[in-house]
Formats: C-alpha cells, sequence, structure tokens
C-alpha cells in the first residue's frame, strides 16, 4: 500500500503552484507542514483527483490514479479546508447520501454512520440540521463523511482551523485513533497539531517540499541552532531584524527571546533544544 | 452465445476483487448471479441518489416558498378560466356553475354537423332575434336580452363573420347580420376562396407556389361538414393553458438552476467529485433529478389545471374538428379538440424539459444559480421583442424557438411553413421533433460538462 507522486507539478498560468515533487508515501499520519499559500491544498486536491496536474504522475500501489478513476476514489476519504454542507439536511440525511455516493450498501451505511457519529461524539445529533451544528460539530461531521467508506487514504486539509483549543485536541485524538491501517495525511500551518501525532512531516514552501522526516529527523538536520536570549526591551527590535526570532516573551523591562542562528547572538544566550516550530520558522523565513 | 459470453465476462470484469471472491473458482452461473445482483444493488443506488438530490432541491424553504406561489398562480389562473357569463331573460349576466348549465344547454340545442342547412338555420335564427324589437333597439337592457336570445348560435355566428368575411385577415362582428339563408352553401367554399385570394394578393411574395399549394391542399382535405358542439370546456383551457405553462416553467427554471451550481455555492463540489460515484453516477443522478422535477411539477400543475377548467366547465365538444372555434377557423392543420390539447400539454413538456435541460447546461457550466435561473426569462420572453421588427426571416426564425413549443395551439394558427427535402411542412412538427431530440441530447452534454468540472 503505498502512494508514490512523481515529478508532480501544477501550473496556473505562469505560477506554479506546486513544483517537482517526488515522494513516497506508506501507511501512517503524515503531517503537511507550511505558510499559507505554500501549496498544500493544490497538492491535497491532486491528490483526491480534483486537479488534474500540469506535469508527473500520482501512483497509487504503482497505477496512475486519474486511470483508476472510481477504484481510486472508492479507497479515498477527504476533508477539504472548506467543508460544505447541505444546510437543510440533517446529519443523518448528510451522511447517507455521501455514503450513497461513495457507493455504501444502505446496510453498511447505516452501520457505519451510527459507529462514526459515535467515535466522533456526535451520536444523539443525528436528527440536527446542517446548519444549526457549531464549527466543531460540522468538522465532526466532516471528518465522519470522509471515514463513512474506511478509506485506505484519508486527507484531511486544514482539519483544526477555526476550532477552538478543547475541540483541536479531541480532533488531534480522533485521527490518532482513526490512522491505524491507512495512509493519513494532514495539511496544517499549526505546527503542534501534527507535532503531536504525525509519523513524518513534510514542510512545503513555494510549491516544493523543502523537507521531509519525523520531528526528530528535522530537528536534527536543521542547519542553525536555537537560543534562548534575555535582553533588554529596547534592542528587541535590532535582534529580531539580525535574527530569526521565533518567540518573544515581555519580562518586567526585559524580553525573553527564542533565536535561530549558527553562532551564538549575545554572550547571555544560552543553547536550546529545536522544536519543530523552529524547523518551520527556519524554513519559512530562509529565502 | 459467444457474445453472450464475452458481455459476461466484461461484466464480471467490473465487480470489485471482493465480489469476485478471493481466489475461489466461480462458474458462469455464478457470475451471472453477482452481476445480476450488482445491477439490482446499483439500480437502487441510483435511485437513492436521485431522492436525495431531489430532496436537496425541495428541502431549501424558498423551493418551497416557490411552489406555494406557482399554487397560489394556478389558482388565480383557474379563476380566470372559470369565468364565464351567461345572460339570462332579463338581460343581466349570470356567472356560476348555473350559468355554465345554462350556456352548455343553450350551445347543446345547436350540436351537430354545421351542413348547408345547419348554416341556413343559423342565419335565419339570427336573422329573427335581430328583427325583434330588442334586436332592433339601441337601448342596453333590450340589447342584452337579444344577445342573450343569440347565446346558442353564437360561436356558429362567429365563424359566419370569418367564413363570409372581404378578406383573409378581415373580422366583422355584425356581418352575419347582413347575411341570406341563400348564401349558406358558401359556407366551406368561401374558406377555400379566402385564402385563394390572400395567397394571389396580399401574401403573394410570403410563400413559395410549393407552400401556397400545401396550404390550399390543406384547406382542400378538410373533412366536411365539421362536428359542432358545445367545447366552452376547452375554450377556456386553451385560452390560459400557455399562461400555465409559461409560469410553471419559469419556477422550474428556479426549481433546478441551483441542482449543479449549488455543489460550488455550498462548496460540497469537493467532497462530491472526490466520492467513488462523484464521477458518473452521482451526475447522473442530479440529471436524472432534473427530469423528474421537471416531469412531476409539470403533469401535476398541467393535470390540475386541466382536471379543475374541464371539470367546471364540461369535456363536451372534445371530438370536435379545431376550426369549429373561430380563433381556429384558418388553421391549416387538421385536429380535433382532444388531440389539440395532447399537443399542447405533450409541446409544453418537451419546451419545459428543454429549457430546463438548458437551465442545467448553464448551471454546470457557470456554476452559478442566478445566471441559470434567467435562461427560461431569456427564451420565453426575448422572441417577443425579436417579434416587432417585421421581417420574413425572422418571423420564419421565431417561428421555430422554443417558446412556441409553450404556447403550441396559438402555434397552431401561425401560417409558419419550411420547406425540408423539397417537402412543405408546418412549424408544429418540427418543433415537436426537434426540440424532442434537443431536449434528450442536452441531458448527456449537461452530464458530461458537469463531470468535466
Amino acid at each position: 500500500m503505498e502512494l508514490k507522486i512523481e515529478n508532480l507539478s501544477k501550473r496556473f498560468q505562469d505560477v506554479a503552484a506546486v513544483d517537482n515533487i517526488s515522494c513516497l508515501l506508506t501507511t501512517g499520519v503524515y503531517g503537511l507542514l507550511g505558510v499559507n499559500g505554500a501549496g498544500k491544498t493544490t497538492l491535497m486536491r491532486m491528490l483526491c483527483t480534483l486537479l488534474k496536474p500540469t506535469e508527473g504522475r500520482i501512483l497509487w500501489d504503482g497505477q496512475d490514479i486519474f486511470k483508476l478513476d472510481g477504484a481510486y476514489r472508492r479507497i479515498l476519504g477527504y476533508l477539504p479546508q472548506e467543508f460544505g454542507y447541505y444546510p437543510d439536511f440533517t446529519v443523518q440525511d448528510y451522511l447517507n447520501y455521501i455514503a450513497s455516493i461513495k457507493g455504501l450498501r444502505p446496510a453498511v451505511a447505516r452501520k457505519r454512520t451510527v459507529l462514526l457519529l459515535q467515535q466522533v461524539g456526535l451520536a444523539g445529533a443525528e436528527n440536527k440540521k446542517m446548519r444549526k451544528l457549531s464549527g466543531g460539530m460540522k468538522r465532526r461531521v466532516g471528518i465522519a463523511q470522509a471515514m463513512l467508506n474506511d478509506p485506505k487514504i484519508l486527507i484531511l486539509d486544514e482539519p483544526t482551523a477555526g476550532l477552538d483549543p478543547n475541540e483541536r485536541i479531541r480532533f488531534r485524538n480522533l485521527i490518532s485513533e482513526l490512522a491505524l491501517d491507512r495512509l493519513v495525511l494532514l495539511s496544517t500551518h499549526i505546527v503542534s497539531d501534527i507535532e503531536y501525532i504525525a509519523h513524518e512531516i513534510l514542510l512545503m514552501k513555494d510549491g516544493k517540499i523543502c523537507i521531509f522526516g519525523t520531528t526528530k529527523e528535522l530537528t536534527a538536520r536543521m542547519p542553525e541552532q536555537v537560543w534562548r536570549v534575555s535582553v533588554p526591551q529596547n534592542k528587541v527590535a535590532a535582534y529580531t531584524k539580525q535574527y530569526k526570532v521565533s518567540n518573544i516573551k515581555t519580562l518586567h523591562g526585559e524580553a525573553e527571546l527564542r533565536i535561530l542562528s549558527s553562532e551564538k547572538p549575545a554572550e547571555n544566550a544560552v543553547l536550546e533544544e529545536a522544536v519543530l516550530e523552529d524547523v518551520f520558522l527556519y524554513y519559512a523565513r530562509e529565502q | 452465445m459467444r457474445e453472450a459470453r464475452t458481455l459476461t465476462v466484461l461484466l464480471y470484469c467490473k465487480l470489485t476483487d471482493e465480489e469476485k471472491g478471493s481466489g475461489n473458482r466461480m462458474n458462469e452461473k455464478t457470475v451471472h448471479e453477482k452481476v445480476r445482483n450488482k445491477k439490482i444493488k446499483d439500480r437502487y443506488r441510483g435511485k437513492e441518489q436521485v431522492y436525495y438530490e431531489v430532496k436537496k432541491v425541495f428541502c431549501k424553504t424558498r423551493s418551497r416558498m416557490a411552489i406555494l406561489l406557482l399554487m397560489l398562480l394556478m389558482g388565480v389562473t383557474f379563476c380566470f378560466a372559470m369565468n364565464v357569463e351567461y345572460i339570462n331573460e332579463e338581460g343581466e349576466a349570470e356567472t356560476g356553475f348555473s350559468a355554465v348549465a345554462r350556456l352548455r344547454a343553450a350551445q347543446k340545442e345547436w350540436s351537430g354537423d354545421l351542413n348547408e342547412e345547419k348554416i341556413r338555420q343559423v342565419i335565419a335564427e339570427n336573422r329573427r332575434i335581430n328583427e325583434t324589437p330588442e334586436g332592433r333597439t339601441e337601448r342596453i337592457k333590450e340589447s342584452n336580452i337579444a344577445y342573450g336570445w343569440k347565446q346558442g348560435i353564437a360561436e356558429i355566428r362567429s365563424l359566419l363573420n370569418c367564413a363570409y368575411a372581404d378578406g383573409f385577415r378581415h373580422y366583422d362582428y355584425y356581418l352575419a347580420d347582413s347575411l341570406s339563408e341563400a348564401e349558406a352553401g358558401a359556407f366551406y367554399r368561401n374558406r377555400i376562396k379566402l385564402l385563394r385570394e390572400w395567397l394571389a394578393g396580399e401574401a403573394k411574395d410570403q410563400y413559395s407556389e410549393a407552400e401556397k399549394m400545401y396550404l390550399i391542399r390543406q384547406y382542400e382535405s378538410l373533412e366536411i361538414p365539421l362536428y359542432y358542439d358545445y367545447r366552452k370546456g376547452w375554450t377556456q383551457l386553451f385560452t390560459y393553458a400557455p399562461t400555465v405553462v409559461m409560469i410553471t416553467m419559469l419556477f422550474l427554471g428556479y426549481l433546478v438552476a441551483g441542482i449543479f451550481s449549488n455543489e460550488f455555492t455550498w462548496k460540497t463540489d469537493a467532497v462530491f467529485f472526490a466520492a467513488y460515484h462523484g464521477r458518473d453516477r452521482a451526475v447522473a443522478a442530479k440529471v436524472w433529478a432534473g427530469v423528474w422535477i421537471v416531469t412531476g411539477i409539470y403533469w401535476l400543475s398541467m393535470l390540475f389545471y386541466s382536471a379543475a377548467v374541464l371539470g367546471y366547465l364540461g369535456v363536451d365538444g372534445w371530438n370536435c374538428p379545431v376550426q369549429t372555434e373561430f380563433g381556429d377557423w384558418k388553421c391549416f392543420y387538421h385536429l380535433t379538440v382532444w388531440q389539440k390539447y395532447l399537443l399542447i400539454v405533450i409541446g409544453g413538456y418537451i419546451g419545459c424539459m428543454f429549457m430546463a435541460g438548458l437551465c442545467m447546461l448553464v448551471s454546470a457550466k457557470t456554476k452559478s444559480a442566478v445566471v441559470a435561473v434567467m435562461v427560461p426569462f431569456v427564451l420565453i420572453f426575448l422572441p417577443s421583442f425579436l417579434g416587432n421588427l417585421e421581417s420574413e426571416a425572422v418571423n420564419q426564425i421565431l417561428g421555430l424557438l422554443p417558446d412556441r413549443l409553450l404556447q403550441v395551439g396559438n402555434a397552431l394558427g401561425y401560417f409558419n411553413l419550411y420547406t425540408l427535402g423539397g417537402r412543405v411542412i408546418g412549424a408544429v412538427p418540427i418543433l415537436l421533433v426537434l426540440y424532442g431530440i434537443l431536449a434528450v441530447a442536452v441531458l448527456p452534454i449537461v452530464y458530461r460538462c458537469f463531470v468535466r468540472s
């Protein structure tokens, strides 16, 4: 079970949204990290056969997904960034409809719906109209619809966008539960979301995957070190201009800065262990 | 036998590995059984998807409001259609069911073949009434009483005004009053004579020789004498049928306009197209939903309207030729009233289906319900504006526009002729065949257009 991306590019007129990407994905949770406009959604839409690549191929177990057509979509679950719904459908109607277009038999659909509504914490909300659900509830319906066909490939585009911290934690745990024996590709620009659950991380910038690996590998491979420096408040601007500062914490007239630098930025600088957020910042700011 | 086996193998290939059974050898019977079961399941799922597509349309509050408004307008139209008056012995207008019954009784007395004898009797009766003091006076009340006496022969009297007119396109309401019984024999001859004169004069350059011959042949081949009967129900039904069909079409346009574009408006397109059937059966279900909505609403509207009007005014006169109605006296199509009704409802259905198909196509192509909902408006109202251009070429084109199908009853009265492969043919059969084909042909185009979005 492998999803192979070969020299994949997608250009919109002169702009390359995805630029010559190649990688191999197997089972597990993959985190797709990148700033807004990095090309994450375009890549995901191509993986869901919603967009045709300008160049390159996507192969599922050696076969082009666009040639597999329905057979590929049968094993696919997708939660788009902007999850749309039929406002006047009840949750039950919505899931039944999605089950029918996913080719599920009604008996199977009924069982899956009951199970998934319990799993996403929406048991009892079956008869609520979709438009009356809260943002978090809608997202949970979104994940339920993506899981209806028990997909081998689950693609989640910004699944935690707009959720409160409580909902986000809940969502992360849910994705971890669902990730067994399948390929989950999770896109976000919220680093903490994937830091906890992704086995491997693909960091995207300007349509390219600039680095790929586990959190440990990514932090280890970062060319710069992370420093914690306490500086007077009036020097913060100068430091921010000179270094990549990943965090500023103000403390009684002083500021504690978290700086990415290959050399010690100040005498009192203390070496810190790099985290994924630092890696993200490093590549995001790198020209 | 060999072909059947090839088909089975092909269908077998469409089964998934799971359905084929893992590694088990299957005999042909099992394959046939599985293929059959799969077909049954697929059909069920297809119907389920159509059900949800229809539900998407009707669960919207605005759609329900539209249906209520349509019913209200239908009710208003019905009120207009049943507004029939009878002038009683006191010269006062009566309305309601008793008025219908009295008018029906009065006209039924004159039912039968419109032969020379019957025409003579009508001319005589008309003169007899005119010679009474009530017929001669100009006082309104007495005039009304005289008019009341003429209600039984009113329809035939109108035919006399057409048949004995000074010209093909002339109509004089009082012409029948100047006729004598001796002229009764010229009733049908005059119809042909007036046409010939018109074709040789006013319409000389309007038609080719073949077309002129065709019209004359059609007139000459009309089976005479015409059978006349009370037919107020049909007359009223035909008068308001174009309004009913057009109103229904405008509402249908509103309902089907969102079937495709709403997937983009609601941002549900990504989940839809990423689903297993998102690029085949689910799209077909949308097309079928459109077809069912048009079919259901159109036929319900027409059946309600027809049943209400005919139930109130009666179905008498269904077997009369259309030429017994003065508005259709010049009609060159040989049809009975019942056949005209069928043409109106079938033509209307084809027209609605074509326009709704076009509406869905625009919806799928532009991803905008607002643009799509304008399609029926443009198709219905644009020809009215173009009709002001007095050009023969424009008229020929207008005669074949789909709005004519929504008013086939009126189109029967237009002298639009076309020559196809050396054969002259009226616009109505062309409209029915042309748009029948186009209404069906547009559906796969809608499907392909949306599948590729």
